[in-house]
């Protein structure tokens, strides 16, 4: 038997549901679009952007960070409980990681807050570094980078 | 009398609020909450374990987002766990796939590390099955044998053209990206995920190729991805443009890199395949032992209600002799060619077979259970080999013969009442065939 009678889309719950598809539509066609050409439609300019279904279409960056911490010149010394900072971290040694889904700025500009975060929050007078070596698909620019952050004594 | 003007919209939606069969969105639905519960779920369960776990945070997407507190963390992974149990089981389905979406949109803004494509369309499908009002719980999806249950169209045309621009985004970009370009070198440069050791050689051959047919595999790919968002929408494409998707997705999955995207496009063709004709019949006599085995195997796997059970007399059955499948068109497939057939008609379980391979697959291999991960690999070629032409003579048969012997001669389990219809065997006990109405 067809299960159907409460099922037909009438009365207001058809506007609802033609307001939604619209809605629906419009952010799924506009988002995309403006993500990837930016807001000013007399002078787009492509660029990668997250929730734009952009799969495949750059190579993915590879880099190595070390995170580590310095007083004056001497050796590297682990960042003591790196791992409860961020969880699966690991100091000296240096980490692999993919940009897959960020720019270099981005990759960039965590680092340099996680140093900052943690040479405010020691105190302990080290140099708070983290090393970054880009190895395969770079952009541009430096190979290598060092943040690095002083603590107060 | 003039038509009101108001009528002309509700003309042009026709389509959009006609009832349809509610059992493809109801397979999409189970379909979409498996590949939740084995990889998305456990995936933000632990990127939640990992956030709260960790006293440095990176600023989220948008400044009013609340950041995630240890206890709020717990909660919401039960919480995710308990809405991807009851999207399976279709327990207040679509409050669960509201909440899965929504939850999940919120863990990958919290960091822009959380963000994966896969994960961002796998949640789009999600809120898009939060709008199908199909009401068809798992237990009536496996148990009832009725065709009768409908619901609106709309979530389903969404989900068409969700695809559609998800395909037409993904050329553009790779049209637009400086990246990409027609030399193929991005394509190149990817690096190609680690099979399991059977596969070692033909990913090395892949490996190998792969910088020789970078540059027309480039402009293929965009092509071909222009060509599937044109498929889904327009109804003369749609037949090749299915084919051509699947083909594109699996090629992506086994020969590419692996990911969660592949098995969400294939599930969300479901919603393109004919559903509650029971066009597929299958011949079946209710005195034979091994027709009603046939019948409590196959009926359960038939989400899409594709099968019509053809009653036979006695008589008639004898000369059916075998398992025997008709297809819509009218064409007879028996025994080994019936068996091959039934992945295209019960597509639903099959998708969901593979997945859990896969997935399931991916789990072992990465706890040293073994060479898993190419578990999938061998069913989706162990069925294509079954394709290959001459070998039902060759080898089908006789592998089919003996399924159908183990097969009847299994153990029936003593029912209440069975008397001698529960008893019963008959001559055509080892077939299984498929007919074509139309014919």
């Amino acid at each position: 038997m067809a299960d159907t009678a409460s099922f037909s889309v009438r009365g207001w719950r058809r506007y609802a549901a033609l307001t939604f598809i619209a809605v629906w539509l419009a952010i799924q066609v506009t988002v995309p679009l403006v993500q990837k050409l930016g807001g000013d439609p007399f002078a787009p300019r492509y660029r990668y952007a997250r929730y734009s279904w952009a799969m495949f279409s750059r190579p993915v960056p590879h880099f190595e960070v070390s995170i580590f911490r310095t007083r004056g010149a001497g050796d590297r010394e682990p960042v003591p409980d790196i791992d409860r900072v961020v969880r699966g971290y690991r100091s000296p040694a240096p980490m692999p990681m993919i940009a897959i889904y960020s720019s270099d700025a981005e990759v960039l500009d965590r680092f340099t807050r996680l140093v900052t975060t943690l040479a405010r929050d020691r105190h302990d007078g080290y140099a708070y570094v983290a090393l970054i070596r880009w190895t395969a698909n770079h952009p541009g620019g430096a190979d290598s980078m060092e943040i690095r952050a002083d603590a107060a004594p | 009398m003039p038509r009101p003007r108001l009528v002309e919209p509700d003309r042009f939606w026709t389509g959009w609020f006609d009832l349809v069969p509610a059992y493809r969105l109801a397979t999409l639905r189970v379909v979409l909450a498996v590949i939740t519960l084995v990889f998305h779920v456990p995936k933000f369960n632990r990127l939640i374990a990992d956030y709260t776990g960790s006293s440095f945070h990176v600023a989220p997407a948008f400044p009013w987002i609340p950041v995630l507190s240890p206890t709020v963390g717990m909660a919401l992974m039960l919480a995710q766990d308990v809405a991807a149990g009851g999207l399976f089981l279709g327990w207040a389905p679509r409050l669960c796939a509201w909440f899965l979406a929504m939850a999940g949109f919120y863990v990958m803004s919290l960091d822009p590390e959380f963000f994966a494509h896969n994960a961002h369309f796998h949640l789009t499908l999600l809120a898009l099955i939060g709008c199908s009002a199909d009401r068809l719980s798992l237990r009536r999806l496996l148990a009832d044998d009725d065709a009768g249950a409908r619901c609106p169209a709309w979530p389903e045309r969404l989900v068409g053209i969700q695809l559609a621009i998800v395909f037409f985004y993904a050329a553009v970009d790779k049209i637009l990206s400086p990246s990409w370009g027609l030399s193929g070198a991005t394509l190149a440069a990817q690096r190609l995920s680690t099979r399991g050791p059977a596969f070692d050689r033909l990913q090395r051959m892949i490996e190998s190729a792969l910088p020789r047919l970078a540059g027309p595999l480039s402009v293929a790919t965009i092509a071909i991805e222009a060509f599937v968002a044109a498929a889904v929408l327009v109804r003369a494409l749609r037949p090749t443009g299915l084919a051509v998707t699947a083909l594109f997705v699996l090629y992506l999955e086994f020969v590419l890199k692996p990911g969660g995207f592949a098995w969400d496009v294939l599930a969300g063709l479901l919603i393109f395949a004919p559903a509650a004709d029971r066009r597929w019949r299958v011949a079946y006599d209710p005195a034979c032992q091994s027709c009603r085995r046939n019948r409590a195997l196959l009926s359960p796997l038939d989400w899409l209600r594709r099968l019509g059970w053809i009653s036979l007399d006695a008589a008639a059955a004898s000369e059916a002799a075998g398992f025997r499948l008709v297809s819509p068109r009218g064409r007879v497939r028996r025994g080994f060619h019936a068996l091959r057939a039934l992945p295209i008609v019960l597509p639903g379980p099959c998708l969901l077979a593979l997945i859990v391979a896969r997935f399931g697959g991916g789990f072992l291999a990465a706890r040293g259970y073994g060479a898993w991960d190419d578990l999938p690999f061998f069913m989706l070629g162990g069925w294509l080999v079954l394709w290959i032409p001459g070998l039902g003579r060759v080898l089908g048969q006789p592998v089919y013969a003996g399924i159908s012997q183990t097969w009847h001669n299994w153990p029936e389990a003593p029912r209440m009442g069975s008397g001698a219809e529960g008893s019963a065997r008959c001559s055509h006990a080892r077939g299984i065939c498929v007919r074509d109405p139309s014919a």
